[in-house]
């Protein structure tokens, strides 16, 4: 009796495992021929001429024609608004079009990458192998960022372009052909801001506050190239960990050098950027510090419409802003209240152009997404002229080179909005570098205290990389025209 | 009898582990791989809760210390595999030698206290210290030696295999240990520390071993996880991945190294199944959980166990006592 027990409870523990394991992936195929299956609706001939390369008996999703595109991002946990944001933005271009391409469907499939490197390359590995997308679109934060150019590297044959992340390298010194960033990175926003402040502002030393990590790092780094390379002669850099919502040190240290110093920089974002407004208000700052600057995420949407009126008169750069009075920008900014019920803010704008910088992509290869070099082609000889954020063109690293706004939050009506003081025109995620590409690649990666604090170890460094010729040239006016 | 079954049944399960790579889709593989480096830290941790009664949080920063050595040593062109591979486990070693000293001299709540703030640590040195580490950045390009390369009938199967022979030499060897006499010894410090004290053995130093062990096999998860996805990022090694070995040991039953392994899988299989559905799956992971430990509490080893055969292995494996 106990054996038979034994080989019964092994026999069925065994066969419950082939089954299940069987059944899983059978179950997923099944799906994915209902989901493909639902897409021939018509025009099947079309759809299967322009397939036609395609030997890999595995693409069923291309026989059919139907267009199947990947958005992974964080959609839970602290930065789910990042992810989220730019999947409402990808659906209101679909929308735009009713989610067919020559009367295919183009649906996507949405992964949850929880801003957790180890997590992106997990999801990023199931959309290509059980879902056999050849176009993803993000991911959307800085942490997750380089992995997804190690990832572009070592799968080719899938297009990826991020959504809202910004590291520099991902298109810089990490760049891969397949991967295409219609966004921007951290120091490309905010080059000119440092010119403007040094030049436009008058400050010469300056405070800056920012959270402890990489993205921050990069803003700090192209703040302090334009200011020192335009005048400027300190910028004070003051780290405090993410998720700090607690400001009294540094409201105190602050107090202690206003004498010194001529204007505060909030480096900063999200709910940090909120708690040290209110700490701001709390301790009357702005009688120490009568100009308050921002980085690029500070004035965003999100962030005015937590803060008090006082906020009025802050300054940042970005490559959009919402008072853009063109009629693309008005538009899709109603579009997208309508659709989402709540403001169109920079995250969901870049969801929305690279979506369509996608869909004009697949324009030009007649809807074929298997051949990735064919898309990555159409897109850097891309022009985009209708773009919320006004035009923009890809560099030879496939990022976008685009106008940078420097910005004065304003009280129209009685809201907080963004007004455009001064726009800086095509410029690069060089920056001012353009010529020196080769010599800004070689220097280290900016770092908390790289580059220095100081204008004067600022310009040692600069010698040292950029040698002699740039340093007669940023003499003479040439580099910052 | 009981000897022939049990070795056709590992014979079975060996085959179809072995044939997943030629059976099943890339996705179903890539999964598989993904659960077995996991496991090997679920393993390093199920082996300190369940033999020694210590819950170690620090266990993904083992898994940090050998992937961040590797990834270190190999972006700088330092050193390559083999070597890279020896001196991370080199360094894993270094490290729980130290942290053990420090660990060892608390128990229960303290422990798992002291073994949060270690995993910290690390994570934070990996985040802030940006000139070695890059921090939020993560480093990246970090290839798989060739040897991890080998394909078998066209399949690239070399780095799965390699990944499975190592997660089998690690759960047998760990099954062996907890059946050995220093198995049975750190048994007795779970059961009275002060006993074992008493009875004139070397507490300390058993319990400074054990950490090493369980160290070590984190370590070896740490060298799979870079060498797979190719990236190190403090997002691997901060508290979420403590939590969800934890997590991951508990569903699977915390007195069982299979449990561990099975566990992990779950927890993995669940993520990604259910993420294809729903962006909020972790509620019904959460809910799972909620179950699991109030119906459950040894969790699903713990079930399988009631059976009678089952619980007799159970009995010799993991209490060391033979049930007449």
């Amino acid at each position: 009796m106990n054996i038979k027990w034994k080989h019964v409870s092994f026999a069925v523990l065994g066969a419950s495992l082939l089954a299940v394991t069987s059944a899983c992936t059978e179950e997923m195929e099944t799906e994915l021929e209902e989901e493909m299956d639902d897409g021939v609706t018509e025009d099947e001939g079309s759809a299967e001429s322009d397939t036609e390369d395609d030997a890999d008996d595995g693409d069923e999703a291309e026989e059919a024609g139907a267009i199947q595109i990947g958005v992974v991002g964080p959609m839970t946990g602290g930065f789910a608004a990042y992810g989220e944001k730019v999947e409402k933005g990808v659906e209101l271009a679909l929308s735009e079009v009713d989610h067919t391409f020559n009367g295919n469907e183009i649906t996507t499939v949405v992964e949850d990458s929880q801003a957790d490197a180890e997590q992106l390359m997990t999801r990023l590995d199931s959309l290509r192998d059980r879902n056999e997308v050849d176009i993803v679109i993000g991911p959307s934060t800085g942490d997750e960022g380089e992995a997804a150019a190690s990832w572009a590297q070592n799968n080719e044959d899938t297009l990826i372009m991020p959504g809202y992340s910004a590291p520099e390298d991902m298109t810089m010194r990490d760049a891969s052909d397949n991967l295409l960033r219609a966004g921007w990175t951290g120091s490309q926003t905010i080059f000119h801001f440092g010119k403007y402040v040094a030049e436009e502002m008058g400050h010469e030393r300056i405070v800056m506050v920012g959270q402890d990590y990489a993205y921050p790092w990069d803003q700090a780094a192209g703040f302090k190239r334009g200011f020192f390379e335009n005048g400027g002669e300190e910028v004070h850099t003051i780290w405090h960990p993410t998720d700090t919502l607690e400001f009294s040190a540094i409201m105190g240290e602050l107090q202690g050098m206003a004498d010194e110093y001529d204007a505060v920089l909030l480096n900063s974002g999200g709910a940090d950027a909120i708690a040290f407004y209110e700490a701001w208000e709390q301790y009357g700052m702005d009688e120490s510090y009568p100009q308050m600057l921002g980085g690029t995420n500070v004035a965003d949407i999100p962030i005015l419409e937590e803060v008090s009126d006082n906020f009025e008169g802050v300054y940042s750069s970005m490559h959009y802003s919402e008072s853009l009075d063109h009629e693309e920008n008005v538009e899709f900014r109603e579009n997208y209240a309508e659709m989402h019920g709540e403001e169109a803010d920079g995250i969901a704008l870049q969801g929305y152009d690279t979506m369509r910088v996608i869909l004009d992509a697949l324009e030009e290869t007649d809807g074929d997404t298997s051949d990735t070099a064919a898309l990555s082609e159409a897109i850097r000889d891309m022009e985009v002229g209708d773009s919320p954020r006004g035009a923009f063109t890809f560099d030879e690293y496939g990022h976008a080179v685009q106008d940078i706004y420097i910005k004065r939050v304003d009280l129209v009506d009685g809201e907080l909005q963004n007004e455009v003081v001064e726009t800086y025109e095509e410029v690069s995620q060089f920056g001012p570098y353009e010529d020196y590409q080769d010599e800004y690649m070689a220097q280290p990666g900016n770092e908390r205290d790289f580059p220095a604090d100081t204008a004067e170890e600022y310009f040692e460094d600069l010698e040292e990389y950029f040698g002699e010729e740039y340093m007669n040239e940023l003499e003479e006016g040439g580099i910052w025209e | 009898m009981n000897q022939a079954v049990k070795w056709v049944f590992y014979l079975i399960v060996l085959l179809f582990l072995a044939a997943i790579p030629f059976l099943m889709s890339d996705f179903f593989t890539t999964m598989t791989t993904r659960v077995m480096y996991f496991s090997l830290m679920a393993i390093s941790f199920a082996f300190l809760a369940g033999q020694v009664g210590l819950i170690s949080l620090a266990v993904p920063a083992f898994l940090g210390v050998a992937g961040y050595t590797i990834a270190i040593l190999e972006t700088r062109e330092i050193l390559f595999f083999p070597y890279s591979a020896i001196a991370a486990l080199g360094m894993v070693l270094v490290a729980a030698a130290i942290f053990g000293i420090f660990v060892n001299r608390s128990q229960g709540i303290y422990f798992l206290m002291l073994t949060l703030i270690l995993g910290q640590i690390v994570w934070a040195v990996a985040l802030q210290w940006a000139s070695v580490t890059n921090g939020s950045n993560g480093l990246i390009g970090i290839t798989r030696p060739e040897v991890m390369q080998f394909t078998v009938a066209g399949q690239e199967v070399g780095f799965y295999y390699i990944l499975l022979l190592t997660v089998l030499l690690v759960t047998f060897g760990v099954l062996a240990l907890t059946r050995s006499s220093f198995g049975m010894k750190l048994k007795g410090i779970r059961e009275s520390e002060s006993r074992m004290i008493m009875l004139g053995y070397p507490v300390m130093r058993m319990k400074w071993i054990a950490f090493m062990i369980s160290a070590f096999i984190a370590g070896l998860s740490g060298i799979f996880l870079v060498y797979y996805i190719g990236v190190m990022h403090p997002s691997a090694i901060d508290l979420d991945s403590a939590a969800m070995v934890l997590i991951a040991v508990i569903f699977g039953g915390i007195y069982s190294i299979v449990g561990a392994i099975i566990g992990m899988g779950i927890v993995q299989t669940f993520e990604i199944f259910l993420s294809a559905f729903t962006s909020r799956y972790m509620i019904i992971i959460a809910l799972m959980f909620l179950f699991v430990v109030m119906y459950a509490p040894k969790g699903i080893m713990g079930s399988i166990y009631k059976i009678k055969f089952m619980d007799a292995l159970y009995q010799k494996w993991y209490t060391g006592r033979k049930k007449r």
